[in-house]
């Protein structure tokens, strides 16, 4: 079944490229049912889950029985609310209306084989069939940012390439030297976990995680590794970007939690502290440098290099020792799990939106605009709702996240805790302002015939929106999903 | 069960949007919600109701109404109802009512929550809500982009001391496994300073102490009926109440007792003299909202939560009163400058109210506001002389700004032709006027008992010289402001223009944090920006240009070697694979075709292998592969096939260190 979710969104990229006859709306029929097929198949998934730890719903093959590689898919409680959201993000972005550029096809297909190699991330349970899913998946985003973006859009699409698949030869060679490090050899994740093959010390288990950790920090990116994000962001049509921000980013903190804390738990509490101290790095700088932005989307950009500061820091809370329980470092790292799951909502909608804006005014500069709550009280309401999920404002989805990786990281470095609070009111200023400034005071008469969301914007931003806030009020039940992994991850 | 009460008006905030086109329906569901939740509140105190909502493994929300929350769950929805109505009424031409009518909804509902919670959790979600309502009500009139700048003004300045109660939070489950306010006595050692600290400073913030207050005054962007609201019983009283109930359990922290008296008697008297000083009907009344607030946090830090609980409720009564009476004015003269009032001839009703409400925050007997006020200063006499002796100054002050403002906005003058308050305006006003009257049953000794059992607290033995200290101030006091008035000077207190100015601007503490805070941090979010944009950077595009050069070098000696044994190959098969390449029109098909093709992709990338730098870097190799791409261009377009190349190569290295490497 998880096999389906990958291969029916791949198998309907093919058949896009294939059938030359097809007008844009067969395409856009096709790429939605390609991309509600693994939505479905997600939410069955999740119904199917018992929860009680490990990996369920395993389907396997083998494949390269000699180096010990295999074809192995499954879900735990870290992968499946990741998987199921990037089901629902790439829906709601395939069905965003974009500036096709005459190449429907070809703009779906792009869409579908990256929703297959996304989901395959996710899903996969053997490093190397990870590998090859990560790095497929910069290949279809490099198409969707270079062909159907704007501005200097193949430069930065190249930047983003290259940048992260320099990243991607490093977790390659750290792949390497961890699944030889076992024995036998294996790429098979569960194994690694159980082995745990490279102790806490010795040069071999630094220069593996040092290897990850460098190609996961440029993907995910942390501050210094986040120059290709802005750029990337920018020029990349709106549905590309919030995929690659709800998504493609993910993958970084997802193989931070995957790999590097749950195969070498070791090696991590010694660095949690370093590690610590570089995700506040991220979350102020991220948060000053967003404040300074003119640029609607490139606002949103460093907004998400400092949500994924929370994220890291949630992490290094959970993968530190001493001082915090058990219990307060499962709250730490469900809670940078959560984050991830929201931070696709909202930053997903929060660019879905400026496609939008976009679309009607051709510009980003925020102080283009001016009054659109007057034209527009849809679009007015969905950002507003956006920006205060994102600032984590209580009730909706951010906050839930955020909180607990404080919990967490009060319960381990109270001052590294204390200094990553200062983020949130930063955050809170920009996004105020910015939605002041282009959707409050006066309207200038070049806006006057601004149109408001139409249906198929509005539905799907619903949709996001709708749950950020189920998510924010009652939390459980994604919670209780996501504790039954993390609770794995982090106990004895 | 305890849930009920906040859902009250959350439902009736959807019923109101639910009948946005007839905004006279919308209006009377409004009042009627809130009506409702009153009785839902008493309900809810009659039987201590509580409530738990399940969050995640370990984390629950729970209500308990109990302690001061038993008064706070009537009172919160008691006094909207009266602002609902006059907001309704006032505001009938505003195309917005309805938003402002569900919004208001929303902000008493998380009020509610803010009052009933049991645990910081709770507390701090509430909390939020409230801020966040603030923030959309004060910018209630959006299309003036002044007034959006003053509520972001008001929702930082709270937010970011807010963050002391999500940090006060986050220590309290982190060190004890709790958050409940009744587990806050087991934390010892550094969390108990770190709670206290992040409660207090969240407390100062909402309550618009000093250094926070002057948010109150940016506050003021907003409709009267929201500042009616938020001074009274929502909001403004949150920082007071929380300290209420989370104070006496923090005995573990010995010094937060005297610094929150500090800040209580500095905000007491710094409000009661920018009250005295101002020249705006509405920042005076704001002015003296943090006096009364910081009389209410002297109380809870000399340890009577009753007289503040009791001092909380008459002042929320006669606060929302004077507010609607200054919406009245304001309506009536189209200004709220003191100068140019004077509606006792031309509104004698509303003129009325507005000293019933001026006198009870003077604190005169037998209003219920007096009783509670003396008992405030009965609970700090024991404290010490000097608390004593601030509270008396600041008693001195709030009779001293009542005065002038009841003189000034409502004083006998000449009728004006304004416009007159319609009958809910009315009967808003002299419903709120009479409870403040009723109040007076406070002064039954007998009641004494009731009010300890109500507010949790317990009221402190008076001595006798109290009373009649308090009533030779208010004497004072009226005789400077009859003294004044008759030398013209009650409006310019006959002090310099400059010093006036000073003080009624909150003694330039706006500027302060302007210069001190925020300036610093636009500069520096602008340099970081630029540092960004340029240094950061800087490395990627050094590490490109090196690698360009490099590669340069490189593929010279690449084409040497590799090209005659991999390009003969790669005609042969090129020549084959050149029929799927016609109808090749775009980058996508080609990357899907050239995993097909990927032998011929093997053979003519494998120079450009070399060419492009083994290491990724950046821009350089950008460069160089547009001109490789160039060349490459009558395979396919894009870079598919030079990125598998570099896979293919990456897996023979793998292939290679996995071989030799056991």
């Amino acid at each position: 079944m998880l096999s389906a979710a990958i291969f029916v969104p791949v198998l309907a990229a093919v058949l896009l490229l294939v059938w030359p006859r097809l007008d844009e709306r067969g395409a856009r029929r096709v790429a939605l049912l390609g991309t509600a097929v693994p939505l479905a198949l997600m939410i069955v998934a999740w119904l199917r889950f018992d929860g009680d730890g490990g990996f369920e719903l395993v389907e396997s093959m083998s494949w390269i029985p000699s180096i010990g590689v295999s074809y192995r898919v499954g879900v735990d409680g870290l992968s499946l609310p990741l998987a199921a959201m990037s089901a629902l993000l790439f829906l709601v972005a395939v069905a965003y209306p974009a500036d096709l550029r005459g190449r429907p096809r070809q703009y779906f297909a792009a869409f579908l084989f990256l929703e297959g190699t996304s989901l395959g991330l996710f899903l996969a349970l053997d490093l190397f069939l990870f590998y090859v899913f990560f790095d497929l998946g910069l290949v279809g985003m490099y198409f969707l940012i270079a062909v159907w973006g704007h501005g200097d859009s193949r430069r930065s699409a190249l930047k983003f390439f290259i940048y992260t698949w320099a990243g991607s030869l490093a977790i390659l060679l750290g792949i390497i030297g961890l699944a030889l490090s076992a024995d036998p050899v294996t790429f098979d994740m569960a194994e690694l976990i159980r082995q745990q093959p490279l102790g806490a010390d010795g040069l071999r288990a630094v220069l593996v995680f040092l290897a990850f950790g460098v190609g996961l920090a440029v993907k995910i990116p942390t501050v210094p590794f986040h120059t290709w994000l802005p750029p990337a962001h920018v020029d990349a049509p709106a549905p590309a970007s919030a995929i690659l921000a709800g998504v493609l980013l993910k993958m970084g903190t997802y193989g931070v939690v995957r790999i590097m804390l749950s195969m070498m738990p070791a090696t991590f509490e010694r660095f949690a502290l370093p590690i610590g101290i570089l995700a506040v790095v991220s979350i102020v700088y991220g948060a000053l440098v967003a404040l300074a932005q003119t640029d609607l989307k490139r606002m949103i950009a460093y907004s998400s290099i400092n949500h994924m500061g929370y994220v890291i820091l949630g992490v290094s809370a959970a993968a530190a020792a001493g001082a915090g329980d058990i219990d307060s470092r499962t709250l730490a790292l469900s809670g940078a799990t959560l984050e991830m799951v929201a931070h696709g909502l909202i930053t997903g909608a929060l660019f879905l939106i400026t496609g939008s804006v976009f679309a009607r005014g051709d510009t980003y500069e925020i102080d283009h605009f001016g009054g659109l709550a007057s034209r527009a009280p849809l679009m007015t309401s969905a950002i507003l709702v956006g920006s205060f999920a994102s600032l984590g404002l209580p009730g909706l989805a951010g906050f839930v996240a955020e909180f607990q990786i404080f919990v967490g990281t009060f319960a381990v470095e109270p001052v590294l805790a204390a200094f990553g609070l200062l983020g949130i009111v930063i955050t809170a200023a920009f996004f105020l302002r910015m939605v002041q400034r282009a959707f409050f005071g006066a309207l200038p008469e070049r806006w006057a015939r601004w149109p408001d969301l139409g249906r198929s914007e509005g539905v799907g931003l619903a949709a996001l929106l709708a749950l950020v806030i189920v998510i924010g009020v009652a939390p459980s039940w994604v919670l209780d999903v996501i504790d039954a992994g993390t609770s794995v991850i982090v106990g004895p | 069960m305890a849930w009920i009460v906040p859902l009250v008006p959350l439902v009736g905030a959807a019923a109101v949007v639910m009948s946005r086109r007839r905004p006279h329906v919308a209006a009377t569901v409004a009042v009627t919600a809130a009506a409702t939740a009153a009785g839902a509140g008493w309900w809810a105190a009659a039987t201590a109701a509580t409530g738990t909502w399940r969050w995640g493994e370990g984390l629950r929300l729970e209500l308990a109404v109990t302690g001061l929350a038993q008064v706070m769950v009537v009172l919160v929805p008691a006094v909207a109802v009266p602002v609902l109505a006059y907001a309704a009424s006032a505001m009938r031409d505003d195309p917005g009512l309805v938003r402002l009518l569900a919004l208001l909804q929303v902000f008493v509902a998380g009020m509610l929550q803010l009052v009933a919670a049991a645990d910081l959790l709770t507390v701090l979600i509430a909390w939020e809500i409230v801020g966040a309502c603030s923030w959309g009500l004060i910018s209630h009139q959006w299309r003036d982009p002044t007034r959006p700048t003053a509520a972001l003004h008001a929702f930082l300045t709270t937010r970011a001391a807010d963050l002391g109660l999500l940090a006060a939070a986050a220590v309290a489950l982190a060190t004890t496994g709790s958050m409940r306010y009744d587990t806050l006595g087991e934390l010892r050692g550094w969390p108990v300073h770190a709670v206290s600290v992040g409660i207090l400073l969240a407390a100062l913030a909402k309550s618009a102490q000093v250094p926070f207050s002057p948010w109150l005054f940016s506050a003021m962007a907003g409709p009267t009926s929201v500042s009616a609201l938020l001074h009274s019983a929502t909001m403004v009283a949150a920082g007071a109440y929380l300290l209420a109930r989370t104070v006496p359990e923090l005995g573990a922290a010995g010094w937060l007792p005297g610094a929150v008296v500090g800040f209580g008697l500095l905000s007491a008297v710094a409000g009661g003299l920018v009250a005295t000083a101002q020249t705006d009907l509405k920042r005076a009344l704001a002015a003296s909202t943090t006096a009364q607030y910081g009389l209410m946090f002297v109380a809870v830090g000399s340890g009577s939560v009753a007289a503040a609980g009791a001092h909380l409720v008459t002042h929320a009564i006669f606060k929302s009163l004077l507010f609607l009476g200054a919406g009245i004015a304001l309506h009536a003269a189209g200004s709220g400058y003191l100068g140019a009032l004077r509606l006792g001839r031309a509104l004698p009703f509303a003129a009325a109210t507005f000293w019933v409400g001026a006198l009870a925050l003077a604190a005169l007997p037998p209003l219920g506001a007096a009783w509670s006020k003396e008992e405030i200063l009965s609970a700090t006499v024991h404290r010490g002389a000097w608390v004593g002796a601030g509270v008396l100054l600041a008693s001195l002050l709030s009779a001293l700004y009542a005065g002038r403002l009841a003189v000034l906005a409502y004083g006998p003058g000449e009728p004006v032709a304004g416009e007159r308050p319609t009958w809910p305006e009315r009967a808003a006003v002299g419903a709120l006027a009479a409870t403040s009257v009723l109040l007076g049953v406070l002064w039954i000794p007998a009641l004494g008992e009731r009010v300890e059992a109500l507010t949790g607290g317990d009221l402190a033995a008076g001595a006798a010289w109290e009373l009649p200290v308090s009533l030779a101030l208010i004497g004072a006091a009226a005789v400077a402001v009859r003294t004044l008035a008759r030398r013209g000077h009650l409006l310019d207190l006959a002090l310099g223009q400059r010093l006036t100015a000073f003080v009624a601007g909150w003694f330039g503490l706006s500027t302060l944090a302007r210069v001190a805070v925020v300036d610093p941090v636009l500069a520096l979010s602008r340099v970081l920006a630029r540092f960004d944009d340029r240094v950061a950077d800087a490395g990627v595009r050094a590490a490109a240009r090196i690698t360009e050069a490099l590669s340069r070098s490189l593929s010279s000696w690449g084409e040497r070697t590799f090209d005659g044994t991999v390009l003969g190959a790669a005609r042969t098969l090129k020549a084959v694979a050149a029929g799927s390449w016609r109808f090749d029109d775009g980058p996508v098909d080609g990357f899907v075709r050239g995993t097909a093709a990927g032998t011929v992709l093997l053979a003519s990338g494998s120079r450009r292998f070399d060419e492009g730098g083994v290491d990724g870097t950046v821009e350089g190799l950008a460069r160089v592969t547009g001109v490789a791409g160039r060349r490459a261009r009558q395979l396919q377009t894009g870079l598919s096939h030079h990125y598998y190349v570099i896979v293919a190569a990456g897996l023979v290295v793998a292939v290679a260190v996995i071989a030799f490497g056991r």
